[in-house]
């Protein structure tokens, strides 16, 4: 039941991000989606792993509240194919994740695939460096929390790279484009 | 199911002798890049990518693999350069979700349809992240090479080529791999003639190059699709051309000249030789393999193998002729990588050998 609850929560974050072009609104759910992947990771490949994706997370969203467009930006106009990228994606990852695939984390599978997805087509669809960079974090916790899906014994490392690409990746140089 | 990193801790004998030869080349930049260029910061630049480089090769899982083409893409995004942060990061990161899609799809129980699924996420990632068709990155011409798609289509994609390549065996099923081998020598043809026919006919000379090393990837997806020793020897001769032998030459045209003038002279014909693959190069060794495999797989491949190695010529000559007549430290430098590309032509099988082929 939690774990449903959190496969939900982390659609809901990557979809904020999705949706957002504000700083407030990108930290909110890079927030949402790095909690509901950490509770995920955390009940299946222990807490250290699910306390080193949230740490890593959760700095790159507290970085986020710091540096990029100010407010909350949720929907502004033109965003409706946005939005029907985000309740399609999720449907589509629904139905994977339930319906196509099956194996012991049915939530593990949607919040990867649906978190994967909506944040590598963020990275698609956007020229901010605000959201690019917030996308490109949301990407990294997903790769890592899909490690979970292995039968082998987990290791910590991809969690504590993942968290590290996360929490450093706010601090890239913003830098102009220029000549050579 | 597992990821077959975990069956072998070891390095891959292919991407071990590829991170030297990418060492090697970095060398070479540091020693015939234009004198304008800082040689502190290619030495940063070239240095930290050579880490990661070492580090997709080297890590135990896929997953931290995939972390670290995120973690070179997002360095390489800071760079200062012509293209944008969002330009520079695309292809890196559409690669790592769309292989990070494959391998859920490998992970996960459901039908045997899914595997094909992986295997069109594994080659379509790969493309991605290597800058090939459908998946060209935007060029500058006049972009630093650190920051430009250069370093992913000649430095570190060699490397993750073989990584992701020969893991992929252990990944997929029978059906699975043949799809995949299928699929990257269809893959493998395009680029090949994408690649030539736009390195002849474009208008820009820097743009030819980048468009000379698509091609010669075209050879090397070709050769990996095979799933014969002498298919995957072609790839391995081939990426050492692309590493040792076009980056270098690449590296040593961009050197800004007073007067931009083509030249037609003996080193330029020699260059264009050893661009187009003809014997002694090290490219002719690879084409003949190539052709010796395709023609054990399916004959009719070798024939479109070889009719498509005829649209090198034009581009190479091309190229050859853009080196100008190269003096002093850059005649040096040409000289060195055409020596090179020659010993190994002549004797590849201490390569072959080195990478247990």
């Amino acid at each position: 039941m939690i774990e449903g609850f959190a496969g939900f929560v982390a659609w809901l974050g990557a979809s904020v991000v999705v949706l957002s072009d504000g700083r407030r609104g990108l930290a909110l759910g890079a927030a949402l989606s790095t909690l509901a992947l950490a509770a995920i990771v955390f009940s299946g490949a222990g807490p250290v792993a699910g306390i080193a994706l949230g740490v890593g997370g959760l700095t790159a969203a507290a970085r986020r509240l710091t540096v990029g467009v100010a407010g909350w930006g949720i929907m502004p106009p033109g965003s409706t194919p946005r939005f029907i990228l985000c309740v399609g994606g999720g449907l589509l990852a629904l139905w994977i994740a339930l319906g196509v695939t099956s194996g012991h984390s049915s939530a593990l599978r949607f919040a990867v695939i649906t978190v994967a997805g909506l944040a590598g087509a963020r990275v698609l669809s956007s020229g901010e460096s605000s959201v690019l960079l917030t996308s490109v974090a949301l990407l990294a916790l997903a790769t890592a929390a899909a490690s979970g899906l292995t039968e082998e014994a987990l290791a910590i490392w991809p969690y504590v790279g993942a968290a590290a690409i996360a929490a450093g990746v706010g601090w890239l140089p913003q830098s102009a484009p220029r000549a050579a | 199911m597992s990821d077959g990193y975990h069956r072998a801790h070891r390095v891959l004998p292919e991407a071990a002798e590829l991170l030297v030869l990418a060492a090697a080349a970095l060398l070479f930049a540091l020693g015939f890049a234009p004198a304008a260029a800082s040689r502190r910061n290619l030495l940063v630049q070239g240095g930290t990518g050579m880490v990661a480089t070492a580090a997709i090769a080297v890590v135990p899982t896929f997953d931290l693999a995939l972390l670290t083409i995120v973690g070179l893409g997002v360095m390489q995004a800071g760079i200062p350069g012509k293209r944008t942060l969002a330009v520079r990061l695309r292809a890196p990161v559409l690669a790592v979700a769309v292989l990070a899609f494959a391998l859920v799809f490998l992970r996960v129980e459901g039908p045997a349809v899914l595997e094909r699924f992986a295997a069109v996420g594994l080659v379509a990632g790969l493309a991605a992240a290597v800058g090939l068709f459908p998946y060209i990155h935007p060029f500058a011409a006049d972009e630093p090479v650190a920051a430009s798609p250069i370093v992913w289509i000649a430095f570190v994609g060699p490397v993750l080529a073989a990584v992701v390549l020969s893991r992929a065996e252990g990944l997929l099923s029978v059906d699975a791999g043949q799809a995949l081998a299928a699929m990257l020598i269809g893959l493998g043809v395009i680029n090949m003639a994408w690649g030539s026919i736009a390195s002849w006919l474009t208008d820009d000379t820097a743009a030819a190059w980048r468009y000379s090393f698509l091609a010669d990837w075209g050879l090397v997806l070709c050769g990996f699709g095979l799933t014969l020793s002498d298919g995957r020897r072609a790839a391995l001769l081939v990426l050492f051309g692309i590493v040792v032998g076009r980056l270098p030459l690449y590296l040593v045209s961009r050197e800004p000249r007073a007067e931009r003038v083509t030249s037609e002279g003996p080193i330029n014909l020699v260059v264009a030789a050893a661009l187009a693959g003809s014997a002694p190069f090290v490219g002719f060794a690879a084409r003949v393999l190539l052709l010796r495999g395709a023609t054990q797989l399916f004959w009719p491949l070798a024939l479109v193998l070889a009719l498509g190695m005829l649209l090198w010529l034009p581009g190479s000559l091309r190229l050859g002729r853009s080196l100008g007549r190269p003096r002093g430290r850059q005649a040096f430098g040409v000289a060195l990588a055409v020596a090179v590309n020659v010993a190994a032509g002549l004797y590849p099988l201490p390569l072959l050998a080195a990478a247990k082929l």
